[in-house]
């Protein structure tokens, strides 16, 4: 019984956010526009940011690494995107439900909308960017191939494998306020034991390298990297493993959110 | 049709936190070295109420700052979850406990239409339905696509009214809502939740203003410290109100 409640509550979320779906629309697109209103550059604003960082770190560390500067400006590319996506989502979504506060306590919807509707956006952001700096891309490297067919499944396998931990987190912080720096902060470490900047190959065999090779966001970041960089498709090993984390974690974070929604607002 | 709200020994039960807010140190050093410091101190916002609202009546809630009104409605709503007891509502909600609650600032009047018609459980659909509706009725036109941030507060009210009462919902629950307009609107307003009532809905409010209710409801409920004190004939309860407001 417990394994049938459990599964038809995890239906009725996805239920919900079905029924919910057009004001999942309206808030994405109250994130997406709403930014950016009344600014000069409006949406480009979005692009300075990767633009700027994948930049200065190109030129800083390809420089440090004694890398081809091109080919190492098309690998951080690669890696930064998926990265940041991971990121912002985590971050972002996990602060939804203390922003929203206010509207929880007077009008009674579900709670999941919020960090749904946030992490969508921050997707539909990443895959903009995306689209922008690969074109910048096409005019340091040709990296057209089959492979890009790719790119849009292994962002929604990121996506989902993000989204999971983001539900948890969000309830957390609502429990943790201490969390939302906490989340900051660990996210800035872990992005250097996230093999971005570098690759995890060249780490060698040592404990360092052992430990890393336990990061999760290393087999999505090989996701993005093998068709932009090695224009070929990742092997299906790769893409069962990156799969089965995702499913695993939107499961699980389904889970913890829709245990934990009903007594949040006594939390708030 | 037929709505109804059943309440049965519900109580809504809020921790008192010295600091709301549990944090990582609180929670690490509970599980640690220091003894329990026994049980949190609670207070009871609603306390073993029993109630019942059946299809067709106007219900006005009062009591006095703090009883427990505004908890009520929340509950009905769903806001909180009742701590212990049950909570049963059948029909469609809408509340109103805020004005422009959901409202953006830098949305424009229609694009807040749209939100906050999501917001209160809205289609597409429904809400283009509505769109031209509330518009006219709110006396909007001419301000429709300016952002609500540059509207009065009489403007912010017509249009979040407009809104919730255009849903036909089965069962509206209102808080302290005639605070703004001018006075045609709160006329027309007046008409307007007549109009709803009347279709066999039920209407929840809560309110000072005891003329008011007097006018609008055809039950009054008193609660007090969380509990119903009194409920039944609206004449009689807000006499035996005004009676205990005057003794204290």
């Amino acid at each position: 019984m417990g394994s049938c409640s459990e599964r038809s509550s995890l239906v009725s979320t996805i239920q919900i956010i079905r029924k919910r779906q057009f004001l999942i629309r309206l808030l994405i697109r109250q994130q997406l526009v709403l930014r950016y209103r009344r600014t000069f550059l409006g949406y480009l604003w979005t692009l300075m940011n990767p633009l700027l960082t994948m930049g200065a770190s190109t030129i800083i560390f390809g420089t440090l690494f004694k890398a081809d500067i091109k080919t190492y400006a098309v690998y951080l590319f690669a890696g930064f995107i998926p990265w940041n996506c991971f990121n912002n989502i985590l971050i972002q979504a996990s602060n939804s439900l203390l922003v929203n506060e206010g509207l929880m306590r007077k009008i009674a919807f579900p709670k999941i909308i919020f960090p749904v509707a946030i992490s969508i956006s921050v997707l539909i952001d990443s895959f903009l960017s995306f689209v922008a700096l690969f074109i910048l891309m096409l005019l340091i490297q040709p990296l057209f191939s089959w492979a890009l067919v790719f790119i849009p499944v292994a962002f929604l396998m990121i996506y989902f494998f993000s989204l999971g931990i983001a539900l948890i987190l969000s309830v957390m912080t609502v429990y943790f306020r201490d969390l939302q720096y906490v989340i900051t902060i660990l996210l800035q470490v872990f992005f250097f034991f996230t093999p971005v900047l570098y690759k995890s190959d060249s780490l060698g065999n040592g404990l360092v390298a052992k430990i890393m090779s336990l990061n999760p966001l290393s087999i999505f970041i090989e996701l993005m990297r093998l068709p932009i960089v090695d224009q070929v498709f990742p092997p299906l090993s790769i893409i069962a493993l990156a799969l089965s984390l995702s499913i695993l974690s939107l499961i699980f974070g389904l889970f913890v959110f829709k245990k934990y929604e009903k007594n949040l607002i006594y939390r708030l | 049709m037929s709505s109804s709200i059943k309440i049965q020994n519900a109580s809504v039960r809020f921790k008192v936190y010295e600091n709301k807010n549990l944090s990582l140190k609180d929670f690490f050093s509970k599980h640690s070295s220091r003894p329990e410091s026994g049980k949190d101190p609670y207070f009871d916002a609603l306390n073993d109420v029993d109630l019942e609202i059946g299809a067709g009546e106007r219900v006005g809630i009062i009591g006095r700052n703090g009883a427990g009104k505004s908890t009520l409605l929340k509950l009905v709503c769903g806001i909180y979850p009742p701590s212990c007891g049950h909570v049963s509502v059948s029909g469609s909600v809408a509340s109103l406990l805020e004005l422009g609650a959901g409202f953006h600032h830098e949305f424009t009047g229609r694009e807040n239409l749209y939100l906050n018609g999501a917001i209160l459980g809205m289609s597409e659909k429904q809400v283009r339905m509505i769109e031209d509706e509330v518009i006219q009725f709110s006396e909007l036109e001419p301000f429709i696509d300016t952002p609500v941030k540059y509207y009065s507060s009489g403007m912010y009210m017509r249009l979040a009214f407009s809104l919730a009462t255009a849903m036909h919902p089965d069962i509206l629950v209102l808080d302290e809502l005639f605070a703004a307009g001018d006075i045609g609107f709160v006329e027309k307003a007046r008409a307007r939740m007549y109009g709803m009532v009347n279709n066999a809905n039920i209407l929840l409010m809560a309110s000072h203003d005891l003329t008011l209710m007097e006018e609008l409801s055809s039950r009054v409920i008193w609660i007090e410290g969380g509990k119903i004190l009194e409920d039944g004939n609206p004449n009689k309860v807000i006499n035996s109100f005004k009676t205990f407001i005057k003794s204290n």
